[in-house]
């Protein structure tokens, strides 16, 4: 053959070979690069005042004196929005308006309850009569007409002295009525319909940014309406919904629609509210007073349902207590195993069979060792329990994924055991141990280093299995377990940092909303079995360096 | 003659060693060593086989709800006809529809599933790994190889669910954005990220099993005047054959074996892509199914039992390839075995 | 010399450990436990309860698993749950088997929701019939050219075969048929909304409390879904959420509490902010 086709192809295959590792560099890089910068961002952060005000209720972090002041500043710059909003608003939010028609017949039940003097079948003719005002009230409210709504108002107001509603919240109705009244002859009907839809979004963006307003916080809200936007990227992303309308407009008949931004100066031209998103846009900084965070507690953290705000804290001590309790049963039957296999075993059949076990363990995939541990761990605490205990909590994990690991610690023990010189075992043998002692006092502590290696990675690899827990006591929200007594813990379910990653990735809604926590889960995982396995390679490199200095 | 105080120090030095006893043992002594030492190997011996126990125990486990499956009837003949039933439409239809009323359970479209993701990223993982394994054995000095192959195993240390987090999170929104794909959670999302993670095993078996032809042979074939690249391909990787075959079967089955990547990447269509090679399509596997739903089927219901059924094809599917590759590497390593 | 410098740190981690159990049994108090399972729509509802519940009661502890509306109710039949979220009703052969271990399930209806038919925001189409929804899930509609799209191939999701939520498309939609084998499945509402807002060519289904600016509900039979259509029964794929309880649970019980609790304010007004309706729509 030609001599420079052959010198081409040998570079050619060079090249290739090169490439590969190249590609493999790259590919471990676009991995865990993203993941690992945007988990960053978890603890690393702007934060603004509403951050340090959940560290202080949730928490109780933070210097209360310091932080109300914060408040107080910040309260002072937003006033001017929500005093815009508010003006705009009674002219528009019929949605509020009829909220508040409703309460008021709520309080006026209540009320009528404990009056004196009025029988119960009187109350329900009271309260029947007043729910026809209401809804003729709200019919007002929608209506589009003026000439309807002024009659139907009338119709509301012509019952304005009714004696059996004097004294009563019921009264408010009839002021709600003429306020009504008075707006309706200052404003244009026809063009409410479009400013409501941009109005509640703008109110949901100045929530999502705000937090509900000041002593307006209830206590059942769930978390991620109790406080405003607390980390700046968030404020960034509810300003975009604040400061710009986004619609999808047809631009050829066809074809997808295509997103559409409008200024929301623009969408609210010549009203009042024009100059709220000028008001906004200043003044940022005073609203929010970002500052950066370094949030390290969210290691120790517990996260609210939803993981809207706090840590990872709890679903790092389950995934830890699941892979200490494993390698505490799989470590003991690990390494006397290797023993038996190194120092007792002959080479005949039943060894060939266990070997033989050995490889194809190592070799079941982990979704079936999690069918294999709901059907006998699990039905096994369960029938200890007598049917008193589900089966799946912390222990039936522990055991199943102790299964998993079992050939890992097995070949690395049995490597490390066979690595020992054997001029260590004669020596002592000749000096008069017996095998047992020779093998617990020379051999094993030479080759510690080697099994601490297979440990380590084995506690890395059962750290980041999820398939094995997803039937035998991994749960997306349950109790932390420092909640409950130690000698408890093993029969809970637990949160796990692997399972966590998956459901917090594609079953939690809420988590879609903070991205940074889904990423800063991934993070640790990722970063705890890094720094598991650069441990064991460094251990590795002891290991080899001392067996081959001698 | 013995100088006393020196000669008891002595004494007393051997006593506390427990060398002041008779050489010769007594047969009571003899008789308690040797049942001691048996009681110890067999003690041995029992926890040593406690993996042959687990083994034993996931078979029986998994085969038994399995076996509800597809045992059912009173008679031989109506047992054997369910079974043979049963078996035709696991094995001959793809129409998986457990919970409908009447459940259908064909299994076909799965076992495809696994098979098309499996064959995909084994077709990436191969050359990948191959070469890879060729750099570090024959081309890398010792420096680069000691940064290289902390890549790979590090490679193989991120867990599984990252994996699919990255899957899922920006491999899919890339495939379609860069590609027009529909849809990005398809065979070829799940292939690549299950070529990445069956790449580090199929490295390291190679890696050894070039390793284990040893210079002679490779000398030979320079001392004749082959290039690196025809050394490598035509005198070293044939002779390592066996050992690259295991690695293969081993990157099948990590491949084959994986949950998290294909229940997040991959679609979950139950249907066999059609065109038949069309990657772009989304599949279900195995073992996503087993996933998805192994944690809403009822204990003890039929859908229950079809998806031990499913445990059962996947755990004797990776024993055989399991045996088979323990074969070769035995293989490879008495050929390597010096003379 | 080394040795002993060994054992002493071995000895003060071991004393660390003895101390850190001995603080954690310290720490603990006797909780009320209560165990929800079930649908994943009606799950940040009961995520929500949870949430408020442990917040009054310090000495509670609520556990809720969001596995489908299917394990829900075999969890409750088995004992292994307090209360069960479904999405839909019980079907009668849970039922019977319920009764069957010796008690009635109860089902209190905590909400009601409408199943919307999503569709990312980009898709022209902004309407369709349950005939057309129903030809395309069997996969006799390929294209959304046929009904006025744009000349897409159609990705189809749907939840898997124990959600409650595929239950009433798949009475009220597909009229019982089965599905085409080419639709994708995705594992609870979330999943599928992050699916469809993300593929252009993609239809889904949501529960009504999904829904949000980053996908669009077609109105269904011309009916957009909202809170006045689905309880004044004019859209057509409504349905109530249940919690669902072991006998009727004794007043003053945790259980009874819990699935009491969506009468109360609070509870309603965590009903709506969630997306759903407060069945007194008061």
């Amino acid at each position: 053959m030609n001599v420079r086709l052959r010198r081409i192809a040998n570079r050619g295959f060079t090249g290739a070979s090169v490439l590969s590792v190249v590609l493999l560099t790259a590919a471990l890089l676009i991995i865990l690069g993203p993941m690992l910068f945007k988990g960053t961002t978890a603890v690393f952060f702007h934060g603004t005042v509403e951050f340090r005000k959940v560290q202080l209720h949730e928490f109780s972090r933070g210097d209360p004196a310091a932080l109300a002041k914060e408040i107080a500043a910040t309260e002072k710059a937003r006033e001017p929005i929500y005093r815009l909003l508010d003006e705009f608003r009674r002219g528009i939010d019929t949605g509020r308006l009829e909220g508040e028609a409703r309460h008021v017949y709520r309080e006026l039940g209540k009320q009528l309850k404990h009056r004196k003097g009025v029988g119960p079948e009187e109350r329900i003719r009271i309260r029947r009569f007043f729910r026809g005002l209401r809804n003729t009230l709200i019919d007002a409210y929608e209506c589009t007409d003026k000439d309807e709504a002024r009659a139907l108002l009338k119709e509301v107001l012509s019952h304005a002295q009714d004696e059996r509603l004097a004294g009563t919240v019921g009264e408010r109705l009839f002021r709600m009525a003429r306020d009504y009244q008075e707006l309706l002859e200052t404003f244009d009907l026809g063009k409410r319909e479009e400013y409501a839809a941009a109005l509640d979004e703008v109110q949901q963006a100045v929530r999502n940014l705000f937090g509900p307003e000041a002593g307006k916080s209830k206590v059942g809200m769930p978390p991620e309406d109790r406080f405003g936007a607390h980390r700046m990227d968030m404020v960034r992303r509810y300003a975009d919904d604040l400061l710009y309308a986004e619609t999808w407009v047809e631009v050829e008949k066809g074809r997808p629609l295509v997103k559409k931004r409008i200024p929301r100066e623009e969408q609210f031209a010549g009203t009042t509210l024009e100059p709220l998103f000028g008001l906004f846009r200043d003044n940022v900084d005073a609203m929010f007073r970002p500052r950066f965070t370094v949030y390290w507690q969210y290691f120790l953290d517990d996260a609210v349902p939803g993981h809207y705000f706090g840590g990872v804290g709890e679903e790092i001590l389950g995934t830890l207590t699941v892979t200490a309790l494993a390698i505490a049963f799989a470590f003991p039957l690990g390494v006397i195993s290797a023993a038996y296999l190194v120092e007792v075993a002959g080479d005949n059949v039943v060894v060939r069979f266990i070997r033989m076990s050995i490889n194809t363990l190592a070799g079941v995939p982990s979704i079936v060792f999690g069918l294999f541990g709901l059907v006998f761990f699990v039905m096994l605490i369960q029938a200890l329990s007598g049917g008193a205990h589900k089966g799946e909590c912390v222990l039936a994990c522990a055991l199943t994924v102790a299964v998993l690991v079992l050939p890992v610690i097995i070949r690395a023990s049995e490597e490390a055991i066979r690595a020992v010189p054997n001029s260590y075992k004669e020596a002592a043998l000749a000096l008069g141990a017996s095998r047992l002692r020779c093998f617990v006092t020379v051999q094993l502590p030479a080759a510690l280093p080697g099994i601490l290696t297979g440990v380590i990675l084995s506690l890395s690899r059962a750290a980041g299995e999820t398939a094995p827990f997803l039937f035998v006591g991994a749960a997306a929200t349950t109790d932390p377990l420092w909640e409950y007594a130690a000698w408890d813990w093993p029969w809970q379910q637990v949160q796990m940092l692997s399972y966590g990653a998956y459901d917090v990735a594609m079953n939690d809604r809420i988590a879609g909303m903070v991205p940074h926590q889904q990423w800063g889960m991934v993070m640790t995982l990722i970063g705890l079995v890094l720094i598991l396995n650069i441990l064991a390679i460094l251990v590795r490199s002891r290991v080899s360096r001392k067996l081959r200095g001698g | 003659m013995s100088q006393s105080p020196e000669d008891s120090d002595r004494r007393a030095a051997a006593a506390s060693a427990g060398f002041d006893r008779p050489l010769l043992l007594t047969p009571r002594e003899d008789l308690l060593g040797y049942v001691g030492s048996l009681t110890g190997r067999a003690g041995l011996f029992l926890i040593a086989a406690s993996s042959v126990l687990a083994v034993f125990l996931i078979f029986v486990f998994i085969a038994r709800e399995a076996f509800l499956f597809f045992i059912q009837g009173e008679t031989p003949a109506e047992i054997a006809e369910f079974l043979w039933n049963r078996v035709c439409e696991v094995f001959g239809s793809t129409a998986w529809y457990p919970e409908q009323d009447p459940a259908e359970y064909g299994m076909l479209a799965l076992i495809a599933g696994s098979f098309y993701v499996t064959f995909g990223s084994v077709l990436v993982a191969v050359p990948l790994g191959l070469l890879t394994a060729v750099c570090l054995s024959d081309i890398f000095p010792f420096t680069l190889r000691q940064v290289a192959k902390p890549v790979v195993e590090l490679l193989a240390a991120i867990p599984s669910v990252a994996y699919g987090f990255f899957a899922v999170m920006l491999v899919k929104p890339w495939l379609q954005e860069t590609f027009g794909i529909p849809s990005g959670a398809n065979v070829l999302n799940a292939s690549l990220i299950l070529a990445v993670m069956a790449v580090p095993t199929i490295v390291s078996v190679s890696e050894d099993a070039l390793t284990a032809v040893g210079r002679p042979l490779r000398e030979a074939s320079y001392a004749l005047g082959a290039t690196r690249a025809e050394t490598m391909v035509r005198v070293v990787i044939p002779a390592a054959h066996n050992g690259i075959i295991a690695a293969v079967i081993l990157g099948m089955m990590r491949a084959v074996g994986e949950t998290m990547v294909v229940w997040m990447a991959a679609g979950n269509a139950k249907q066999i892509p059609h065109p038949w090679w069309d990657l772009t399509e989304s599949v279900r596997t195995m073992t996503a199914t087993i996933a998805q739903e192994g944690m809403d089927t009822a204990r003890d219901s039929m859908h229950f039992h079809s998806l031990f059924t499913i445990g059962l094809i996947l755990l004797v599917f990776t024993f055989v390839l399991n045996t088979l590759s323990e074969f070769l590497l035995g293989r490879m390593k008495f050929r390597g075995a010096k003379p | 010399m080394r040795i002993k410098a060994r054992w002493i740190v071995a000895g003060t981690l071991g004393a660390i450990l003895v101390a850190g159990v001995l603080a954690g049994s310290l720490g603990a108090a006797e909780k009320e436990s209560l165990l929800v399972q079930g649908s994943t729509t009606v799950g940040p509802i009961a995520d929500a309860f949870a949430d408020a519940f442990m917040r009054k009661h310090s000495n509670v502890s609520v556990t809720v698993k969001k596995t489908g509306s299917g394990d829900g109710a075999k969890a409750l039949i088995d004992g292994r749950c307090d209360v069960a979220d479904l999405s839909r009703f019980m079907k009668q052969e849970e039922y019977t088997r319920a009764v069957e271990k010796g008690f009635l399930p109860v089902a209190h209806v905590v909400a009601m929701d409408g199943v919307s038919v999503i569709v990312h925001p980009s898709n022209p189409v902004k309407a369709l019939t349950t005939g057309q929804i129903r030809a395309m899930y069997r996969g006799k509609i390929a294209n959304w050219k046929e009904v006025g799209g744009t000349d897409q191939e159609i990705v189809l999701y749907s939840r898997d075969t124990s959600s409650g939520t595929y239950e009433t498309i798949h009475k009220l939609v597909m009229d019982k048929k089965k599905m085409a084998p080419g639709v994708e499945y995705v594992a609870s509402n979330p999943d599928m909304h992050k699916h469809v807002s993300t593929t252009k060519a993609a239809i889904g289904y949501v529960g009504l409390g999904f829904v949000d600016e980053k996908v669009r509900a077609l109105r269904v039979d011309g009916v957009m879904p909202s809170s006045r259509t689905i309880v004044s029964g004019k859209y057509p794929i409504a349905r109530p959420l249940f919690m669902w309880t072991r006998g009727f649970p004794k007043p003053g019980s945790l259980i009874y509490a819990f699935v009491t609790f969506h009468l109360s304010e609070e509870g309603q007004e965590i009903i709506e902010a969630k997306g759903f309706i407060p069945v007194t729509n008061y």
